[in-house]
């Protein structure tokens, strides 16, 4: 564990490589980052091994030096880290695996391989920091490892838009967190975690001040984590290639905002109404995004917004006090959706199209992909059995027994619609006639189905670590020495959500998959309904007639001040300048007279000053 | 050392100059090389001082002092009343900017391969330049600051109406105008502190004039000191730019040769940050304490307006003079902050923002010299022919915009750390220009490199032979500060330490 600083190490030296080398490697920089995320993978193995039966590991040197003060970087290795280190090493070796057939191809194949080892040396580097001040600086590399991916494809107008957007979204969110993070410093006098829990909990910062860094903070995740109201950008993000929004915009980046947030768990669970606040933006935010998801027709949009919700109710979780819930959440799905992408990326490396109206009768072609895609469907609709079962139940037992009733009840309905909507999805692409077009389909190469098998199986038995049947493993062990509390409940819950996503499947299934109910059925009955849900509640559109028009706005009342005021007062002083000058040529006359009396009058005048002051330093 | 290192660094471009005078001056290809030669000395004994003050040797060494002008005879009274030596000396800050200054010499001759017209000329205004700054930083009396500084505008002037763009002889002269009046201010305050107080060396003004019981000629009352204070934040304030009075320098920067700017940008308007720090907080600490909201206000005027104004320019150049503008801001707040992190930040920011406005005119020089516009609307998709460029015009807009990792950061930081623990409520104000900056240089930047091509750049030359020199080296040293801080927090720990208490 002492050497767990390696394991960022390793992308970052396969980004090195292929930024020198990446034209003459072509291709072969696949090799390179794909073993080299294998170290960090086989390393973060080890450690997370080490953890499970070790102490927590911590060790800092100094970095900066502002007069007494001396800020430090180090890193750290606890429960969440060395679990979030496997995660992150996992799926980013999977996806690195899985690019080597996806960008097959492309002219900028190096480039790619090199932005993913940027990205992921600054996700796992984000993952093992022991302090605030260095998780924000990878914080924000993870944002420009993001920023990078989204706008690969840079020749593209809306590439280029979203790119755009992703940075600034997320970076009004990083202000936030940079502001909560200098005020607590200033408070406790220190960005190390373990101080600043020391110092909330003696007592040391006031009531208010822990509530408004604290939200503070979780501005920096709603950013990162697309909650509303800043989720606008990571629907967008999906114009980036598929293998990144299975890395970045579904398993390990957006999901820092909720790491986040539990590392911090200290901090907000001093604060009741910072809790009240994360719990209530996760519950909006997860129906609120499923209720988008259930009318979009891009494949990849229908799955952002379904990571939209999914990182709701993480963080309904953790406003709910239910710590263990929110990190296994946080964990499967990580599994079932880079599942989901890679499958979708799958689809669409084979029709290249992401419009499901235009796809169908798949099954029979994708042999692999086809029950793939099934297994991360049921995974993520809580069907039982699958991973996504049990950390769902986890969520809703947290919501129900932590008093959130309402909040519970937005739960279960946005579990409703995301069983709905995933396999209106799932129908739409596999089920039902092949369409004309789509006739040399096949099947991805074993570079791409190899690791969504993996995952596949994850997707089903990650979820056996922590179950109330069989033991709550990961739960007593992330909760053992730090006591975030792990929470029970009564078993109707678990019904209850086995039901309704049930009835969402059932659904879906008469609509997409037996076609016996009217597709438009929703769409003829409520068309103002379907068309708000459609333009995703018009929030992009509010967002730039607001905030867009209004910067704008702005920088035109300035440009007014700047051309009459600033620009006046240059031509005033222009003027002074040439009016002196102008007054001085005309002096000049030539007239010895006339220079001789000034000349006099000046002598005349000095002498006078002189006689009234009474001569020098008087 | 011997007793004159300083003086052979600061007059070490005079060689140059005098060897350039001997040129044929149709020779083209000599005269860029030996102008390129020429900054190199003064680099390799700036650098040699850096690595000789990080072995160990003390700064005051380095000092130097003769006896140079007398003003009436008191030589009764004391020897050297009145006196004014020629006195070069450096402390920690000076150090770094003298590094910064011959570093930014050698690149930016470097980028004035890329002029087009009577070399000769303009290599030896260069370097006239280049003596002009170096003595700025050195001088150790008002007097002899002012005359270097008076040195700095002379070929400064010649350089923007000769070499520049389309509107340069309005911007020159707009250019002069505006600094001889900053000049003008200047010097009146040294008038009177050389008046009432009998010298003009720094370190015993800041004796002098704060201690109750000094030997002073003439009284120098608080308000005056404040009415002192008020001066040199105009006269300096001109230079930095502090809005309102920064018309001059977008001019400048548009109409200047790329290569004047990125000196102009980098270290000129840092002479007025610069002078504020030493002359400023210096002499006048305790006045500086009650201007301390004055200036933090004025900063994030300073951040906002500047930021805010170059969302909306349609030249590349304007965005970056805007930027430029938005940037000192930070120095600003860092000097209201008037504590640790505050100053300390506002130093670094003095450090960065050169290298980064430096690296990033360079790079619109390369454009320039290939597309013949800087104009956003008629480029885009530059990255398809020109992904080297648009990979370190992206780079450079990132630390720009305060990546970590890169300088950028670590200065807007601790400005912005400092100022929460003093005015937490302007800081938080001041924030909203963090995301401006992002807004404008991503909207600037990626509508040049991004997107599609609306004109066929076919057979366009990325980034070659010796433009790469001052871009590598630019951007490695701003990743250096950015991830090793303490290449610039050691030289002037013991100025930022004790500020604020």
């Amino acid at each position: 564990m002492e050497n767990a600083w390696l394991i960022p190490l390793f992308p970052l030296l396969s980004f090195l490589i292929l930024l020198l080398f990446g034209r003459q490697l072509k291709e072969a920089s696949a090799y390179v980052g794909i073993l080299l995320t294998l170290a960090s993978l086989v390393y973060s193995v080890i450690v997370l091994a080490g953890r499970l039966q070790g102490p927590t590991f911590k060790t800092e040197a100094g970095w900066l030096q502002i007069g007494d003060l001396q800020l430090t970087v180090g890193f750290e290795v606890n429960q969440l880290n060395a679990l979030m280190l496997v995660i992150v090493s996992l799926v980013s070796f999977l996806v690195h695996t899985y690019s080597k057939g996806y960008m097959h191809g492309d002219e900028r194949f190096p480039v790619f391989y090199g932005y993913l080892g940027l990205f992921t040396f600054a996700m796992l580097g984000l993952v093992i920091s022991p302090n605030l001040l260095q998780t924000y600086i990878f914080w924000e590399l993870v944002g420009l490892g993001s920023f990078l991916l989204i706008g690969f494809y840079f020749y593209k107008e809306s590439a280029k838009q979203a790119a755009k957007k992703a940075f600034i979204m997320t970076r009004i969110g990083d202000v936030g967190l940079l502001i909560g993070m200098v005020l607590l410093f200033w408070q406790t006098g220190s960005f190390e975690y373990d101080d600043i829990f020391a110092a909330v909990e003696a007592g040391e910062v006031s009531g208010t001040m822990i509530t408004l860094t604290a939200i503070l903070i979780f501005i920096g995740a709603v950013g990162k984590s697309g909650q509303f109201p800043l989720h606008t950008w990571l629907p967008d993000a999906m114009e980036g290639p598929t293998p990144v929004s299975a890395l970045i915009h579904a398993a390990t980046m957006v999901a820092a905002g909720v790491y986040l947030v539990a590392a911090m768990f200290p901090l907000f669970e001093a604060s009741e109404t910072a809790m009240m606040t994360v719990a209530v933006i996760g519950a909006v935010t997860a129906i609120f995004a499923a209720s988008i998801g259930l009318v979009q027709t891009d494949i990849k949009r229908v799955l952002a917004y379904s990571t939209v919700s999914q990182l709701g109710y993480m963080m309904l979780a953790l406003g709910s006090a239910g710590y263990v819930a929110g990190v296994f959440h946080l964990m499967t799905h990580a599994f079932f959706k880079a599942l989901l992408f890679l499958a979708a990326g799958s689809v669409i490396h084979a029709v290249h199209t992401q419009d499901i109206e235009k796809m169908g009768g798949l099954w029979k072609k994708l042999r692999l992909t086809g029950p793939l895609f099934l297994i991360g469907t049921l995974a993520i609709s809580g069907v039982p059995l699958f991973s996504g079962f049990f950390s769902k139940d986890e969520i809703l037992i947290s919501a129900w027994t932590h008093g959130n009733t309402f909040l519970f009840w937005l739960a279960v309905i946005a579990a409703f619609f995301t069983a709905f909507y995933m396999f209106r999805l799932f129908f739409m692409v596999f089920a039902g006639e092949a369409r004309s077009q789509m006739k040399n389909v096949h099947e991805s190469p074993v570079t791409m189905t190899a690791p969504m098998m993996v995952l596949g199986i994850l997707a089903i038995v990650a979820g056996y670590v922590n179950t109330p049947w069989f033991g709550t493993f990961l739960g007593d062990w992330l909760v053992e020495g730090n006591g975030h509390g792990h929470t029970e409940g009564p078993v109707w819950i678990m019904l209850v959500a086995t039901l309704v996503s049930l009835l969402g499947i059932l659904l879906a299934y008469l609509m997409y998959g037996r076609r016996t109910m009217e597709r438009d059925w929703l769409s003829s009955r409520l068309p103002i309904t379907y068309s708000i849900l459609y333009n995703k509640y018009f929030i992009d559109e509010f967002y730039e007639r607001s905030f867009v028009y209004g910067a704008k706005a702005v920088s035109l009342f300035l440009r007014f001040i700047e051309v009459f005021l600033v620009e006046g007062l240059l031509k005033v002083v222009v003027g002074l300048v040439q009016g002196l000058g102008r007054s001085g040529a005309r002096v000049q006359s030539g007239q010895t007279q006339t220079y001789g009396m000034a000349a006099f009058l000046g002598l005349a005048f000095l002498m006078l000053i002189f006689a009234i002051t009474g001569g020098y330093f008087g | 050392m011997n007793g004159f290192y300083l003086s052979l660094l600061v007059f070490s471009p005079l060689l140059g100059l005098l060897l350039l005078a001997f040129m044929p001056r149709e020779n083209e290809k000599g005269i860029k090389f030996l102008g390129f030669l020429a900054t190199l000395p003064a680099l390799v004994l700036s650098l040699m001082a850096y690595a000789a003050y990080q072995g160990g040797k003390g700064l005051d060494e380095f000092s130097e002092r003769v006896r140079w002008i007398q003003f009436g005879g008191f030589g009764a009274i004391d020897e050297n009343l009145y006196t004014v030596f020629y006195e070069l000396g450096i402390d920690g800050f000076s150090l770094l900017m003298i590094v910064l200054t011959t570093v930014l010499a050698t690149l930016a001759s470097i980028a004035s391969f890329h002029v087009k017209k009577e070399w000769k000329g303009y290599f030896m205004l260069f370097l006239l330049l280049e003596i002009g700054m170096l003595g700025v930083f050195t001088a150790q009396n008002l007097i002899l600051f002012f005359l270097f500084f008076e040195i700095t505008l002379v070929p400064m002037f010649f350089l923007i109406g000769k070499w520049g763009y389309f509107e340069k002889e309005k911007a020159a002269y707009s250019f002069l105008i505006y600094n001889g009046l900053g000049s003008a201010v200047l010097l009146i305050v040294i008038m009177v502190l050389f008046a009432r107080t009998g010298t003009t060396n720094i370190e015993a003004l800041k004796i002098l004039v704060n201690s109750d019981n000094s030997q002073l000629v003439a009284p120098i009352s608080e308000s005056l000191k404040l009415g002192l204070l008020i001066a040199l934040l105009v006269a300096f304030g001109v230079k930095l730019p502090i809005f309102p009075l920064h018309s001059w320098m977008l001019r400048v920067h548009v109409e200047a040769p790329p290569s004047i700017v990125m000196l102009h940008s980098g270290i000129l308007l840092k002479i007025g940050a610069f002078g504020l720090i030493r002359f400023g907080l210096g002499i006048f600490p305790e006045q500086f304490r009650d201007l301390s909201v004055l200036l933090a206000v004025l900063g994030v005027v300073n951040l906002l307006y500047g930021a805010f104004m170059a969302f909306i320019q349609d030249d590349f150049k304007m965005v970056l003079a805007y930027s430029s503008i938005s940037h000192m801001g930070i120095v600003l707040i860092g000097l209201g902050a008037l504590n640790e992190a505050g100053i300390q930040g506002a130093i670094f920011q003095v450090v960065s923002h050169g290298l980064i406005s430096a690296l990033l005119f360079f790079l619109v020089s390369v454009l320039y010299e290939r597309v013949q516009t800087t104009n956003i609307a008629n480029l885009g998709g530059l990255a398809q022919g020109m992904p080297l460029t648009a990979g370190f015009l992206l780079a450079g807009a990132m630390a720009s915009l305060g990546l970590p990792g890169m300088s950028g950061f670590i200065s807007e930081f601790m400005a912005f750390m400092g100022l929460f623990r003093e005015m937490p409520v302007l800081a938080a104000v001041g924030t909203l220009g963090i995301i401006m900056t992002a807004v404008y240089l991503l909207r600037a930047v990626l509508a040049i490199t991004y997107g599609r091509s609306d004109r066929e750049f076919a057979g366009i030359t990325d980034i070659r032979s010796y433009e790469w020199a001052p871009v590598l080296i630019l951007v490695g040293l701003i990743i250096l500060i950015g991830v090793y801080p303490a290449v610039l927090s050691q030289p002037i720990e013991s100025i930022v330490l004790g500020i604020g208490g």
